[in-house]
């Protein structure tokens, strides 16, 4: 399979401490990868190291399927980036700043302009000197900036920082937008899971300079579920019927009322219908799903120990 | 590159550059005018006090426009360059489809472009002024340059650009150190290394000295970017 982002072995040394090793990275065309680690995991380096501000001092990143060499500066064309946090020409104004990004990068489609500022909600603010622009603006025109060309790929390092809530769903839902409607492949790094749960297609997990994981969220999704709680008037005759009629053993009866069913094959559909069969009287049927936030904590541990 | 030249001029709001070259021109020519008519360098008894070389307009011209527009190159080159490095904005520019050593390279002309046109604009009109005001009133130093001559243009241009390009040497200490004060401290250091005197002694009379100078300068230049592609940001 062709990816538009690819890492090979990246590893890099900064007097001799090793910041990162042997990250493997692969972004498809289209998808949302969500990057996620704790703070100092290596997320910054690797994205250093993809934008070719950091050299690697092992492996190789390959964008749109071409090595990236120290003088390498085309592929910049195709591409948008946020790194640690959006810096600007401050005594310019926001349309400004955006309209020299355009003449760097070469992009005449200058109407453009307005429209990425008004769908980042700046048009208000569009003639304003940066340097009067609060935090979550900065990090709005940040994005903007990046998405203004339409490149292929966008690589975004926390683009969520200094945002509240409503310009989180608001970002959150232009870079859906963005990827489904347009094509554009989105790397996002971000120490707030619950944002990476809500808009990636796959997650690559980071801890201590190694990559631990690189998963999609459909499988995270059936790797945890958890288990299903059930709330019944007779836990000894359900108890019955999910051991002989289901020929379950998984499970659990908590207290009086309750049973949990740790078993991922079963559907809660066929536990109702035979316990209704049955004349079980169900009260309630729960499926607890593991949250990203808990496959990244099992992750991360399994790490832990190992180091 | 010419394009890439205009946007550095327009990004670092080259208006102010110029309204304060314009200014600093402007206080030079007025310093020098009344050096030369109104002898304020002059000693109680009236007689010029002047440094051995020093008591013709010409070399007083020299050596205040060099030592001024030298630090105002540095200054240039330490917002340009060295500031950008320090305030993250050379992060920006390097994600961009253009090689790492153009950008360098359009960001050093445009500020020599700048330096020179601005350095010999000065010259020429503090020349202007005095040459006016030879006719009209006594001059304390000896009025020695002819304004009609192709030599006197040629020598002009020849100096301002020994001056300018020696800002480069100041722009590889400031990135060396990656510090806007280490560049201006050594601009104010080239004018003393080139405008002192030890004894008799002096390096700005020598004939062959601004030519080492100068190739010393572009090789500080050439040192300063040859690295680029392969360093690490930080």
């Amino acid at each position: 399979m062709s990816y538009v982002l690819q890492t090979n072995h990246l590893t890099k040394r900064i007097d001799g401490k090793e910041l990162v090793n042997d990250v493997n990275i692969h972004v498809k065309k289209g998808e949302i990868y969500g990057f996620a680690g704790p703070n100092g995991a290596g997320k910054t380096t690797v994205m250093k190291m993809i934008t070719n501000l950091w050299k690697p001092t092992e492996g190789t990143v390959e964008l749109f399927g071409v090595p990236l060499e120290n003088t390498s500066c085309e592929v910049f064309r195709r591409m948008g980036s946020i790194i640690e946090f959006p810096t600007f020409y401050e005594h310019m104004s926001g349309r400004d700043n955006l309209w020299l990004h355009c003449e760097y990068m070469g992009y005449y489609h200058r109407d453009g302009i307005p429209e990425t500022l008004e769908m980042l909600g700046l048009a208000g603010a569009a003639d304003q000197p940066v340097k009067k622009y609060s935090l979550g603006m900065k990090q709005r025109l940040g994005i903007a900036r990046a998405v203004l060309c339409r490149p292929e790929l966008v690589v975004l390092d926390e683009p969520t920082n200094g945002l509240d809530p409503a310009g989180l769903k608001q970002i959150r839902e232009l870079f859906k937008m963005l990827s489904t409607e347009y094509g554009i492949t989105f790397l996002i790094s971000s120490h707030l899971l619950s944002e990476i749960e809500s808009i990636a297609d796959t997650v690559g997990i980071i801890s201590h300079g190694k990559m631990v994981r690189e998963v999609s969220m459909e499988e995270i999704s059936e790797m945890n579920t958890a288990f299903i709680e059930l709330s019944v008037e007779n836990t000894q005759k359900a108890a019955y019927v999910l051991t002989e009629k289901l020929n379950l053993d998984r499970f659990k009866v908590l207290d009086d009322v309750r049973i949990r069913i740790y078993d991922a094959t079963v559907t809660t559909q066929n536990i109702s219908r035979e316990l209704l069969l049955n004349g079980v009287e169900i009260v309630s049927i729960t499926k607890h799903t593991g949250s990203l936030e808990d496959y990244f904590l099992k992750m991360t541990a399994e790490v832990e120990k190992s180091c | 590159m010419l394009k890439l030249i205009r946007l550095e001029w327009k990004k670092n709001n080259i208006g102010k550059y110029i309204r304060n070259a314009v200014i600093l021109s402007a206080l030079l020519c007025l310093f020098v005018f009344a050096l030369t008519f109104l002898g304020i360098a002059n000693d109680p008894d009236g007689t010029l006090d002047a440094a051995p070389g020093m008591d013709t307009v010409s070399s007083l011209i020299e050596l205040f426009t060099g030592m001024a527009f030298l630090i105002f190159t540095s200054v240039m080159l330490s917002s340009f360059i060295v500031s950008a490095y320090q305030n993250k904005t050379m992060n920006l520019m390097f994600t961009y489809p253009v090689r790492r050593q153009k950008i360098l390279i359009s960001q050093m002309v445009s500020v020599w472009i700048f330096n020179f046109a601005a350095l010999v604009l000065s010259k020429l009109a503090i020349y202007l002024c005095v040459f006016i005001g030879s006719g009209f009133m006594p001059s304390f130093f000896a009025v020695d340059f002819d304004m009609g001559s192709p030599s006197f243009y040629l020598q002009l241009i020849l100096k301002s650009f020994v001056i300018v390009s020696m800002g480069f040497m100041a722009l590889f200490v400031g990135m060396a150190l990656k510090s806007s004060k280490a560049a201006i401290i050594t601009s104010f250091l080239l004018i003393f290394l080139t405008q002192a005197n030890v004894g008799d002694f002096t390096m700005s009379g020598n004939a062959v000295f601004p030519f080492v100078l100068t190739v010393i300068s572009f090789g500080f230049a050439v040192l300063s970017i040859c690295h680029v592609e392969r360093r690490d940001l930080s």
